[in-house]
């Protein structure tokens, strides 16, 4: 446990400290700020189109430096040999895996709360008041992108970065259709009936995460739909990381 | 004492360490030599408990390096040491520190004092990635004590050293030595093994060749003639069958 958030507090200062880090705060927050242009080109819905723009701006920012910064997490560590100083010392493959995934978890949850806070800020100065709903939907975001990062732990163990993005890429392009795949289920035939019940199972159910439709028309979720949500990802992230240490276990280096 | 009982190794179909066994007593000097490719760092790779042997096995006082209580006792430089290079000496030091029960209640001023005797401290707040290769080879080093180990695996530590960094090297592993530790390192500068080591492997194309006291190999000679001696004798002895 000790060793595990060693790994992890090296990792978040890794990740950061990469110059990509910087290019997408900056760059996120000219985003945001630039919003309220937009918002005011709009007759009367300005704030609509503030808070819909900037939740998926704080989404798309958020997915492309997780992927970014995943896809090379753990194969930088076989290719620059950075994993032999690691195995050398008496840290537990699994520690390995958890304190890498913990380590940008957390790099990512201070990217997507620094954007939040500008994004509260703009909002107010918007007159909208405190958007305390969105703040919701950035915290769900951050349990999608807690399945996303131990997809991209678990692909690169294997492959190199390239291959991870795009992997990934796809497994969250499929994790937001499903809903709609389930759909055609019932109309389908035999066959391809089971393959989109074993894609319906297989991927993450990605869209569950994403309540910004309805945070910028001023719902919520009730509390019990909350927590079936971040059950989900738990679970699922879990058996993502056990998968990835089964692979890591058996690598040789 | 480190034990290696018949040990082979293969990367896929890539021989790298066959039928291998050596015995090194506690607090000595060790020496291991041979060619590129002749499986030196494969065998460290075992040692310290990154890989396992496909046949035999490796030993550290009686139990395999592969348990982490094994690897407490242990330090490794690697070869060529890669770090996190958005990192300062210092933090990667701690970070290395961190992760051994027996020294991660160590002091600030432990550390400096590590980054001090490693010739590191007036860059101790510097990025890895600004430094230079000596000073890499020289933070291999300082992580690999950290724990003040009582086995020590060095993969080539003078590489890319100045003269001066050499000497303090050799003065440095003089002093472990002096302090009971066990040193294992290989090295292509011979005239540095011949001075520092009690003891020497030559591994040449995957297997044993020789192991014992420098002075019986050299018979009088330098280490470097008879070691080239030796390797093209065998590579004779090879070709003509
Ligand atoms: N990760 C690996 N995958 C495949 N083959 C490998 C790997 N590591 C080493 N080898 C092969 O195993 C053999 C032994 O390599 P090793 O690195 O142990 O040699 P070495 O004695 O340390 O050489 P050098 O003096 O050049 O460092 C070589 O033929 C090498 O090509
Ligand atoms: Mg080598």
């Amino acid at each position: 446990m000790r060793r595990t958030i060693v790994i992890a507090k090296n990792t978040f200062k890794e990740t950061i400290r990469d110059r990509i880090m910087y290019g997408i705060l900056v760059f996120s927050f000219l985003f945001l700020f630039s919003i309220t242009v937009i918002g005011s080109l709009s007759l009367g819905e300005d704030l609509f189109i503030i808070r819909s723009f900037g939740l998926a701006g704080i989404y798309l920012f958020g997915l492309i430096i997780t992927i970014f910064l995943g896809a090379s997490l753990i194969y930088k560590e076989v290719e620059f040999k950075t994993i032999y100083i690691i195995l050398s010392k008496p840290v537990k493959d699994s520690e390995v895996i958890l304190g890498k995934f913990f380590g940008l978890l957390a790099s990512i949850i201070a990217l997507i709360g620094s954007m939040g806070l500008i994004y509260l800020l703009v909002v107010w100065f918007n007159g909208g008041g405190f958007d305390y709903r969105a703040m919701l939907a950035m915290v769900l975001q951050v349990f999608e992108f807690s399945i996303i990062i131990s997809v991209l732990i678990l692909f690169s163990t294997f492959s190199t970065p390239i291959a991870s993005t795009i992997y990934t890429i796809v497994v969250v392009y499929c994790g937001h259709l499903l809903s709609l795949m389930f759909n055609y289920v019932a109309s389908a035939g035999d066959f391809q009936k089971y393959l989109l019940l074993g894609a319906y199972y297989l991927f993450p159910n990605l869209e569950k995460f994403n309540i910004r439709n309805l945070v910028v028309h001023g719902f919520g979720i009730t509390q019990s739909e909350f927590l079936l949500t971040a059950g989900y990802a738990t679970i699922y992230t879990s058996l993502v990381l056990c998968l990835a240490h089964l692979i890591f276990r058996k690598k040789e280096f | 004492m480190i034990k290696v009982v018949n040990v082979s190794k293969n990367y896929g179909e890539q021989r790298a360490v066959n039928n291998l066994s050596l015995g090194i007593e506690k607090g000595s000097i060790f020496g291991f030599l041979g060619p590129n490719g002749a499986g030196k760092t494969t065998t460290i790779k075992m040692l310290t408990g990154i890989n396992s042997p496909d046949q035999g096995k490796v030993e550290i006082d009686g139990w395999s390096p592969e348990l982490s209580s094994v690897r407490e006792k242990i330090g490794f430089k690697p070869e060529e040491p890669h770090f996190y290079e958005y990192l300062t000496g210092l933090e990667f030091i701690k970070f290395a520190g961190n992760l051994f029960e027996r020294s991660y209640q160590k002091k600030e001023s432990d550390y400096l004092g590590v980054m001090e005797s490693a010739g590191l401290y007036g860059v101790r707040d510097k990025i890895i990635k600004h430094y230079s290769k000596g000073m890499r080879q020289r933070l291999g080093f300082a992580q690999a004590i950290i724990n003040d180990p009582e086995y020590i695996f060095l993969d080539e530590p003078l590489e890319g050293l100045d003269p001066i960094g050499r000497r303090e090297l050799k003065n440095m592993i003089e002093r472990l030595k002096s302090q009971n530790k066990t040193i294992f390192f290989n090295s292509h500068i011979l005239s540095d093994i011949e001075i520092l080591c009690d003891q020497i492997g030559i591994i040449h194309k995957w297997k044993l060749v020789y192991s014992g006291s420098v002075l019986d190999f050299c018979r009088g000679e330098d280490l470097e003639k008879r070691f080239i001696e030796e390797i093209e004798k065998i590579e004779g002895s090879h070709s003509v069958a």
